[in-house]
C-alpha cells in the first residue's frame, strides 16, 4: 500500500515529459511528410512525369540558389506572424480564424499612419507604422474576443464574419479616405493608396546575401523570428502563458484555481491580433510600398495551416513556415519545366496538412498510452488506478478505457 | 428474514461460469484468473474496494472488454461475448453506476433505442409495451416522461427496465445504491426480490457491506483482481468481509484530536440560488470540522462552489471571519484564506495535461516567490516546492515533470491536498474528498484533515459517505434539497442522521 | 421606395434562403449525430466547382440537355461534396481529430482543391470558368405569382430548387423524428455512450450524418454556381457556409426553425444586392452596405447564443473538448 512502502526518490532532472512529446511530434511530422510525398508521387506519375525529377526541381528552385532561399524566406516571413497569431489563441483553447481580416484592417491602419504621419523621420516612422498595424489587428481581434467573453458567441463564426467585413472595409478605405491623390481622372489606373514615404519602408535584407531585390526579403524576417522567440517565452515561461495553457487544457480547474478565464482569453485575442497585424507588412512595406486594391489574400488561412504544421509551437512554426515557403516556391519550377500543373503544389500542401493533423492525433494517443504504461510499471498505479475508479464521470474509469482503446486502435 | 436459497439453491447447475478470466490494461492487471459462477434465482454480491476489479470483471462478461485469458460459459456452453449486443442476446444485461440515458429523450425512447425493427417508429405501441413490462415487475415509471426530469431512483428503474425489455435473465448492477436515498434503496431491494422470485439472477456490485449482507444470497470478494473468498451472509460478518477486502483489519476510526473550538470562521445565512440551494444556514468555527451529510444531488456541489466563488448565489450572506465574501471572485476568496478540495478532481482540481510542478503552482502563480516582472515564472523555485510536497505527502511519481494524468486517483487527490494545505487556509472546503480512493489513501486524507483541525483551522466537510462523516466530524448537519434539515452530535445513530437526510420527516422511513 | 424593389429583394432572398437552408440542413445532420462541422463553407466550395463542371458536362458534353443535364450536374456536386466530407468523417470519427481543427482543415484544403479541379475541368483556368453555363428553367410559383400590386414579382422566375429546398423540411423532419434511423442518429449526438451501450454503432450513424452534410452542402454550392451565377468563380461562396452555420446554431438545430433563420440571413444577403436605395441604407457607402449580412449574423449570434442548446456531444466539441 502507498503508505506502507518507501516513497520513490524524486529526480527533478529525469527525462521530462516534454522531450518525449517533442520526439513524438517530430516523428509525426516526418511521417506526414512521407505520406504527402508518396501521395504526391502518385499524382505526378499520373501526369506522366518522374516524381524524383519533379521533387528535385522543386527543391532546386527553392534551395538551390541564394535567390531561391531568399524567396523562400520572404514567403515565410508573413506566414510566421500569421501562424504565431493562430497558435497563441489555440494554446488557450480559442480558434482565431480571423487572422485574415485582422491583417487586412492592419494594412489600412498602417497605410493611414504612413500617409498622415509621413513627416516623421525614417526609423521612427517605421516603428510607428508597425505599431499602427498591430493596433489595427488588435482592435479587429478585440471584437470577437469581447463577444466571446461577454456573450459566449463562438469565435469561429464571429471571426469569419469579421473577415468578410474587413474585405469591404479595405475596399472602402482605398476608395475614399486613403485614395490615391494624384490619379489622372478618367484613366484606367488601379485603385490604390499613395506611395508611402521612402523612410517608411522596410529595407531589403537580401542584398547582403546576394539575393535579388525581386525577392523582397526584408528585415521583417528578423522581426518574425524575434516574435517567435518572444511568443515561445511567453507561453512557456510567463504567468500569462501558464494561465492560457491551463484555461485551454482545463477551464474548470483553471477557474477553480482563481484564474480569470475571460480576462485570459481577451488578452490572448489581443496578442493574437497584434501578431496578425504584422502579416501584411511584408507586402505593403517591403514589396509594394503602398496598399493596392489587389493585395495578397489568404495569408491568414495559410497561417492556420502553418500553425498546424508547426504543432502550434512557436519554434516549430518557424520551420513549418520555411517548409511551406519551399513548397510554394516550387510552383515556379513546375510552371517552367513540367507537365504537372502548378496547382499540384496546392494539393501537396493540402495532403500535408491533413496528414499532419491526423498523425499528430495518433502520436498524442500513443504517447499517453505509453506514459500510462510506464507509470504502471513503476508501481505508481497500484492503488486504484484501474478502470474501477468511480472518481467521477470522466475519471480514471475513462482513463483505463481510453488507454485500452488507444492500445487497441480506433474507437468502436 | 431469509435471504433464501431461492430457486437456484444447491441443486441446479450454474447459469454462467467465469473460468480463469484475466484482463489487463496498460500498466495494471485488473482481473487475475478469476473464477465465478452465477445461478438462476439468486442475488450474488460482488464486493471489493475501489480498484479490486469488480466492474471490470462484469464488463468483460457484458462484452465491453475482451478478456486476456480464460473462458465464459453460459448455460453450459462456452461463448464469445464480443459486444454488449452479444451479451444481451445471451440474456445478460448491465446497469452502470453512471447511467447511460439520453436526457432529452423520453423513457420509452430510451428503452427502445437500439431495438431492431422496421424503419418506422410506432411510439404508441412502444409505450404500451413499456407500460406493461413495468407493471409486471411493479416498477413505477411514466413512459412519456422525459429522462432529464426524473429523479435518480426513477432513472435507475428506467435502466433496469431497459435490460428487462430485452429479455435479460442475468442483471448486473454496478454500485446501484451509491446514488439512492435510503428510501429509494428500500424500493430497489423490493424490486430485486421480485426479480429473484421470478427466477432472475442479479449480480450486485457494491462496497456497502450492510446492504450486501441484507440482500445477497452469496458473496464473492475480490481484492486486487483476484478472488479471495466466497461466502454467504449467514456465515460471515461486516468485519470479516472488510478484512477480506483489504487484507488486514481495517481501522474505521482515527483518533480525533481534542482542540479548543474558537470563533466562527465561516458563517452562512440564507444561501439561495438556482433552485438547488434553498436557504442554507451554517457555521464553522476554528478548530472544528463540520460534516455536511447528504445523498448527492441535494445541493452539495452548489454549496461548495458558492463558497469558493465559482458560483454566485441569488441571495444570502457568506462571511469569512467577519468579512463578506459573497459574489467575490475565486482569486480574492482564495487569498482571503480559503482552500478547496473539489468533488471532481479532473474538472475543478488538476489540469491533467500539465506537469506536477505546474499543477502545484496553479492558483499561486501570482505570488512573489513564484513569478516576477513581466510575469516571468521562477520555475526552479516552483519545482523545488513541488518536489518537497511530493515527498511530504508521499505521492508516487517519478519526477515533478510527469503529467498529472499519469498519477493514480489517490495520488492525484494527494497532490490537490498538498497544494491546498500548503497555503494554510483558515477554512478548508472538502467536497467528497475520498471518493474513488482506496483505504490507504482514505486514511491519509482523513489524517490530513484532522491535522488541520489540530492546527486550529476550520474544515467544512461535505460527504455522502457516513463512515467519513463519523470519522471526522465534530458536528453533523444534514443537507436535503438545498436546506439544512438537522443538526446532530458526532455520535448520533445513523437512523437519526438518515432521517435528516430524507428531509426530517419521520413518516418517510418505513 | 418602389414596391417592386422590395419584391425583387424578396425574390433574391428566396434564392439565398435556398443556399443557406440546404447547407444548414447538411450541418444539421452532422451535428445532431455529434460531429461538429464548421467545414460547410469548404464543402460548398467543392460543390460550386464540381457543380459548374457537372452542369456543363451533362448538358452539353453528354448532350443530355435540359432538364436532365443540370439535374445531374447538381447531383454531381452533391456527390463530390459527400466524398470530400468523407475526409472530415474519417479524421473526426476514426482518428478522433478535434472537430473544429478538422473543419478548419477542410476549409483550407477546399480552396486549394477547388483551384486544382478548376484547372483540370476548365482548361487551365484556376480561378473561374466560362460564364453562361446551363441551368434549369425558371418557374413562377402558381398561386402567389398572381397577386397584384407588385408583390407577385417576388415569386416569379425562381429556380425550381427553391421549392425543393422549402419542401425538404418535410422528409428531413420525418426522418429525424419518425424513423428508427433518426432516433439512433439523434442519440449518437446526445449521448454516444448510451447509444454504444445498446449495441448501436455510433461511428456508422455519424459517418452517415457527415456524408449527408457533404451532400447537402455540395448541392447548395452546385446550385449557387450553376443555377444562380452561371459559372464557378473563386470566392463566390462569400462566407455563406458560415452564415448557414450561424443560422443552424440560432435555430437550435431544428429543421423547422432553420427555415426562418435561413430566410432571415438570406434577406440580409439580398439587401446589398437590391436594396441599396432604401431609406437608411442608401446613406451608407456601398462597401458598408455589403457588410450588412455579416453584421446581422454577428449581432444575431451574440445576442441569442446563450439561449440555444446544442446536441450534447456536439456541444462538448464546441467547448474545445475535442468531441466525444
Amino acid at each position: 500500500m502507498a503508505t506502507d512502502g518507501v516513497a520513490a526518490p524524486i529526480a527533478v532532472r529525469s527525462r521530462p515529459a516534454w522531450v518525449e512529446g517533442l520526439v513524438g511530434q517530430l516523428l509525426a511530422l516526418l511521417a506526414s511528410l512521407g505520406i504527402a510525398v508518396l501521395a504526391g508521387s502518385l499524382l505526378i506519375v499520373a501526369y506522366g512525369e518522374n516524381p524524383l525529377e519533379v521533387y528535385s526541381s522543386i527543391l532546386d528552385a527553392s534551395m538551390g540558389s541564394a535567390d531561391g532561399i531568399g524567396y523562400v524566406l520572404a514567403i515565410a516571413t508573413p506566414l510566421i506572424f500569421a501562424a504565431l497569431a493562430v497558435a497563441v489563441c489555440f494554446k488557450g483553447g480559442l480558434f482565431n480564424i480571423g487572422v485574415e481580416g485582422q491583417y487586412l484592417v492592419a494594412m489600412v491602419t498602417a497605410a493611414w499612419a504612413e500617409i498622415e504621419l509621413g513627416f516623421l523621420p525614417g526609423p521612427i516612422l517605421v516603428v510607428v507604422v508597425l505599431l499602427a498595424a498591430m493596433l489595427g489587428g488588435m482592435i479587429w481581434a478585440a471584437v470577437p474576443g469581447i463577444l466571446k467573453v461577454r456573450t459566449g458567441a463562438h469565435e469561429v463564426v464571429t471571426t469569419i464574419m469579421m473577415n468578410q467585413i474587413a474585405i469591404s472595409l479595405v475596399a472602402w478605405a482605398i476608395n475614399f479616405p486613403l485614395k490615391f491623390s494624384n490619379a489622372p481622372a478618367g484613366q484606367n489606373v488601379d485603385l490604390r493608396t499613395d506611395q508611402f514615404p521612402e523612410g517608411g519602408l522596410v529595407g531589403d535584407l537580401g542584398q547582403y546575401f546576394g539575393v535579388t531585390p525581386g525577392a523582397h526579403l526584408s528585415w521583417l524576417l528578423f522581426l518574425a523570428i524575434a516574435a517567435a522567440v518572444i511568443v515561445w517565452f511567453m507561453i512557456r515561461r510567463t504567468r500569462l502563458g501558464f494561465e492560457a495553457r491551463a484555461v485551454g487544457a482545463s477551464p474548470g480547474s483553471a477557474k477553480a484555481g482563481g484564474v480569470s478565464i475571460g480576462r485570459t482569453q481577451l488578452r490572448l485575442f489581443l496578442i493574437s491580433g497584434a501578431l496578425a497585424g504584422l502579416v501584411g507588412m511584408q507586402q505593403i512595406l517591403a514589396d509594394r510600398g503602398h496598399l493596392p486594391q489587389n493585395y495578397v489574400v489568404f495569408l491568414g488561412f495559410t497561417g492556420i495551416a502553418v500553425a498546424f504544421l508547426g504543432q502550434n509551437n512557436a519554434i516549430g512554426i518557424i520551420f513549418a513556415a520555411i517548409l511551406w515557403g519551399v513548397l510554394s516556391r516550387g510552383e515556379v519550377a513546375l510552371q517552367i519545366q513540367s507537365e504537372v500543373p502548378r496547382e499540384f503544389i496546392i494539393i501537396l500542401q493540402g495532403i500535408l496538412i491533413l496528414s499532419v493533423v491526423i498523425t499528430y492525433q495518433i502520436a498524442k494517443r500513443r504517447l499517453a498510452a505509453r506514459q500510462l504504461q510506464r507509470a504502471g510499471a513503476a508501481g505508481e498505479l497500484d492503488d486504484s488506478a484501474g478502470p474501477d475508479d468511480e472518481a467521477g464521470p470522466r475519471g480514471p474509469e475513462m482513463k483505463g478505457r481510453e488507454a485500452f482503446e488507444a492500445a487497441e486502435g480506433s474507437g468502436t | 428474514m431469509t435471504n433464501g436459497d431461492g430457486a437456484g439453491g444447491n441443486g441446479s447447475p450454474p447459469l454462467v461460469v467465469l473460468d480463469h478470466i484475466s484482463k489487463r490494461f496498460p500498466g495494471v492487471v485488473a482481473n487475475d484468473e478469476v473464477d465465478l459462477d452465477l445461478r438462476a434465482g439468486e442475488v450474488h454480491a460482488l464486493i471489493g474496494e475501489n480498484g479490486a476489479g469488480k466492474s471490470t470483471l462484469m464488463r468483460v462478461l457484458y462484452g465491453m472488454y475482451p478478456s486476456d485469458g480464460g473462458r465464459i460459459l453460459v448455460r453450459g456452453e462456452e461463448v464469445k461475448v464480443g459486444s454488449p449486443r452479444d451479451a444481451i442476446a445471451l440474456g445478460i444485461g448491465m446497469v452502470h453506476q453512471h447511467f447511460v440515458l439520453v436526457d432529452p429523450f423520453t423513457v420509452t425512447e430510451n428503452i427502445i433505442l437500439g431495438e431492431e425493427g422496421g424503419p418506422r417508429l410506432d411510439m404508441d405501441a412502444a409505450r404500451r409495451r413499456v407500460a406493461e413490462l413495468a407493471e409486471s415487475y411493479a416498477f413505477r415509471v411514466d413512459p412519456r416522461a422525459v429522462v432529464e426530469e426524473l429523479s435518480v431512483g426513477e432513472e435507475q428503474r428506467v435502466e433496469i427496465l431497459k435490460a428487462l425489455y430485452r429479455g435479460v435473465e442475468i442483471l448486473i448492477l454496478d454500485e446501484p445504491t451509491a446514488v439512492l436515498t435510503p428510501n429509494e434503496t428500500k424500493d430497489l431491494f423490493g424490486n430485486l426480490r421480485k426479480l429473484r422470485e421470478a427466477g432472475r439472477t442479479i449480480v450486485f456490485i457494491s462496497h456497502k457491506l450492510d446492504e450486501v449482507l441484507e440482500i445477497a444470497d452469496r458473496i464473492t470478494v475480490l481484492r486486487r483482481g483476484r478472488v479471495v473468498g466466497e461466502t454467504r451472509p449467514a456465515d460471515t460478518s461486516k468485519a470479516k468481509l472488510a478484512e477480506m477486502m483489504v487484507g488486514r483489519p481495517v481501522l474505521f476510526r482515527l483518533e480525533k484530536p481534542t482542540v479548543e473550538i474558537g470563533e466562527p470562521v465561516l458563517r452562512v445565512r440564507g444561501l439561495t440560488g438556482e433552485g438547488k440551494l434553498n436557504g442554507i444556514d451554517l457555521e464553522v468555527r476554528a478548530g472544528e470540522i463540520l460534516g455536511v451529510a447528504g445523498v448527492e444531488g441535494n445541493g452539495q456541489r452548489e454549496l461548495a462552489e458558492s463558497l469558493i466563488g465559482l458560483r454566485i448565489p441569488a441571495s444570502g450572506t457568506i462571511e469569512l471571519e467577519g468579512t463578506s465574501i459573497v459574489g467575490r471572485n475565486v482569486f480574492d476568496i482564495r487569498n482571503a484564506g480559503v482552500g478547496y478540495i473539489p468533488e471532481d478532481r479532473h474538472d475543478q482540481g488538476l489540469v491533467l495535461n500539465m506537469t506536477l510542478w505546474e499543477n502545484t503552482v496553479l492558483g499561486r502563480q501570482d505570488d512573489e516567490g513564484f513569478s516576477g516582472t513581466f510575469g516571468v515564472l521562477f520555475i526552479k523555485k516552483i519545482k523545488e516546492l513541488a518536489a518537497r510536497l511530493i515527498k511530504l505527502f508521499d505521492i508516487r511519481a517519478r519526477s515533478v515533470d510527469v503529467t498529472a494524468s499519469t498519477l493514480s486517483g489517490g495520488n492525484q487527490q494527494k497532490l490537490i491536498l498538498a497544494r491546498e494545505l500548503e497555503t494554510d487556509p483558515r477554512l478548508l472546503i472538502a467536497a467528497q474528498p475520498t471518493r474513488g480512493l482506496d483505504v490507504g489513501a482514505i486514511e491519509f486524507v482523513w489524517k490530513q484533515i484532522l491535522d488541520q483541525k489540530a492546527a486550529g483551522r476550520a474544515v467544512l466537510l461535505i460527504s455522502a459517505e457516513l463512515d467519513e462523516i463519523y470519522a471526522l466530524s465534530d458536528r453533523v448537519v444534514t443537507l436535503y434539497e438545498g436546506k439544512i434539515t438537522g443538526e446532530f452530535p458526532p455520535d448520533a445513530p445513523p437512523e437519526d442522521i438518515g432521517v435528516g437526510m430524507l428531509g426530517g420527516s419521520k413518516e418517510a422511513v418505513g | 421606395m418602389p414596391f417592386t424593389d422590395i419584391a425583387v429583394a424578396l425574390q433574391i432572398s428566396f434564392t439565398y434562403f435556398t443556399i443557406i437552408y440546404l447547407t444548414g440542413l447538411g450541418g444539421l445532420f452532422s451535428e445532431r449525430s455529434g460531429i461538429v462541422n464548421i467545414g460547410l463553407e469548404g464543402l460548398m466550395i467543392i460543390g460550386t466547382v464540381t457543380g459548374a463542371f457537372g452542369a456543363r458536362f451533362f448538358t452539353d458534353t453528354l448532350e443530355l440537355g435540359l432538364p436532365w443535364g443540370p439535374i445531374l450536374g447538381l447531383l454531381f456536386g452533391a456527390l463530390c461534396g459527400a466524398i470530400f466530407a468523407g475526409v472530415h468523417a474519417v479524421a473526426t470519427i476514426s482518428f478522433r481529430v478535434d472537430h473544429i481543427v478538422s473543419g478548419v482543415v477542410i476549409n483550407l484544403v477546399a480552396i486549394g482543391l477547388a483551384r486544382f479541379l478548376s484547372s483540370a475541368f476548365f482548361n487551365g483556368q484556376s480561378t473561374q470558368s466560362d460564364p453562361g453555363g446551363p441551368h434549369l428553367d425558371r418557374l413562377d410559383i402558381p398561386f402567389l405569382s398572381s397577386i397584384p400590386g407588385g408583390v407577385d414579382r417576388a415569386f416569379e422566375s425562381l429556380s425550381p430548387m427553391v421549392l425543393v429546398a422549402a419542401f425538404m423540411v418535410v422528409p428531413v423532419w420525418y426522418a429525424l423524428n419518425r424513423l428508427r434511423w433518426g432516433l439512433r442518429l439523434r442519440s449518437c449526438g446526445e449521448n454516444p455512450e448510451a447509444t454504444r451501450s445498446l449495441g448501436v454503432s455510433v461511428p456508422l450513424y455519424r459517418y452517415q450524418g457527415v456524408l449527408l452534410s457533404g451532400a447537402f452542402a455540395g448541392l447548395s454550392g452546385a446550385f449557387l454556381a450553376s443555377e444562380i451565377i452561371g459559372n464557378w468563380r473563386e470566392g463566390q461562396t462569400l462566407g455563406l457556409g458560415f452564415i448557414a452555420l450561424a443560422a443552424l446554431i440560432l435555430s437550435n438545430w431544428n429543421p423547422i426553425r432553420l427555415m426562418f433563420f435561413a430566410w432571415l440571413f438570406g434577406f440580409a444577403t439580398a439587401i446589398p444586392l437590391r436594396l441599396n436605395d432604401a431609406p437608411v441604407i442608401s446613406a451608407l457607402p456601398p462597401q458598408f452596405i455589403r457588410m450588412i449580412p455579416y453584421v446581422v449574423t454577428i449581432v444575431a449570434i451574440a445576442g441569442f447564443v446563450g439561449r440555444v442548446r446544442p446536441p450534447a456531444a456536439a456541444g462538448r466539441a464546441y467547448e474545445g473538448g475535442g468531441g466525444v
